[in-house]
């Protein structure tokens, strides 16, 4: 069960061509999406995709530069919505990049699916609901027992 | 749908909604015993109950005269799926761009 999204990748090339290809407007549609990506922090811009209708968004993703660390991290927030202006979730998008010795090691982390990380806990609590019904169980068991006692 | 999802990520977007969840998942709770522990009046208590409820996040179950505050799974199965979703969506992306980069330094 995925809990909170981050993906690790490593590339052969510099972190310098790895940067061009999260913010160059161009190079970034070729594997994300089409967009008016410029690279100044503070910058609105926006991604556009297919419509996604299992989450009922419209498949604009509107975003705003948040940190620009050149080479090094990338800070973009992430609001989609069915449209009209309304928005179903806030996140954020951080990318950070690692010189090694033969390439670079990307890091993508998208959060704040309003604070989703944590319900790791009840996500993951099968345990719990299960021990949850049995006290409901339990305690209406007990009521119905009340019930009969003369 | 979009209502429902729209209830989904404003009904955790509240501490005192999310405290709630917190101390349910340790213990079903009725709502009186639910109010005290927050420095808010009980008809409050409720009405934050009731948007959890109808988000799928809570259920309550009347015994006697205690009304009985559990955990629902459907409201935390619905955030998964938005996880789940762009977790493989950036997946595929990056993918993407490892076969991108891979073809440059080949060529």
């Amino acid at each position: 069960m995925t809990k909170t999204i981050q993906h690790q990748y490593f590339f052969s090339q510099t972190p310098e061509v790895v940067w061009d290809y999260l913010t160059k407007s161009e190079l970034m549609a070729l594997w994300l999406m089409p967009n008016n990506f410029l690279p100044i922090e503070g910058r609105n811009f926006e991604f556009t995709t297919k419509p996604i209708p299992s989450l009922d968004l419209d498949g604009i993703f509107y975003c705003k530069v948040i940190e620009m660390l050149p080479c090094k991290k990338l800070v973009y927030s992430w609001k989609g919505g069915p449209g009209g202006g309304i928005m179903t979730f806030d996140t954020i998008v951080v990318w950070t990049l690692e010189s090694k010795e033969n390439g670079t090691e990307l890091l993508l982390v998208h959060s704040g699916f309003n604070e989703v990380e944590n319900y790791n806990l009840y996500l993951g609590m099968n345990d719990g609901w299960l021990k949850n019904i049995k006290k409901i169980e339990q305690l209406l068991n007990d009521k119905k027992n009340d019930e009969t006692k003369p | 749908m979009t209502k429902q999802n729209l209830d989904i990520f404003q009904a955790i977007a509240d501490p005192s909604r999310r405290a709630i969840l917190k101390l349910l998942s340790k213990n079903t709770l009725t709502i009186n015993s639910l109010a005290e522990n927050f420095d808010m009046s009980r008809p409050a208590v409720s009405k934050h109950i009731k948007i959890l409820c109808s988000a799928g996040f809570i259920t309550i179950q009347d015994i006697g005269r205690e009304r009985h505050c559990l955990l629902k799974p459907d409201g935390f199965n619905e955030l998964q799926k938005w996880i789940e979703y762009f977790d493989k969506f950036w997946l595929t992306r990056l993918q993407k761009l490892e076969t991108l980069l891979n073809n440059k330094l080949n060529n």
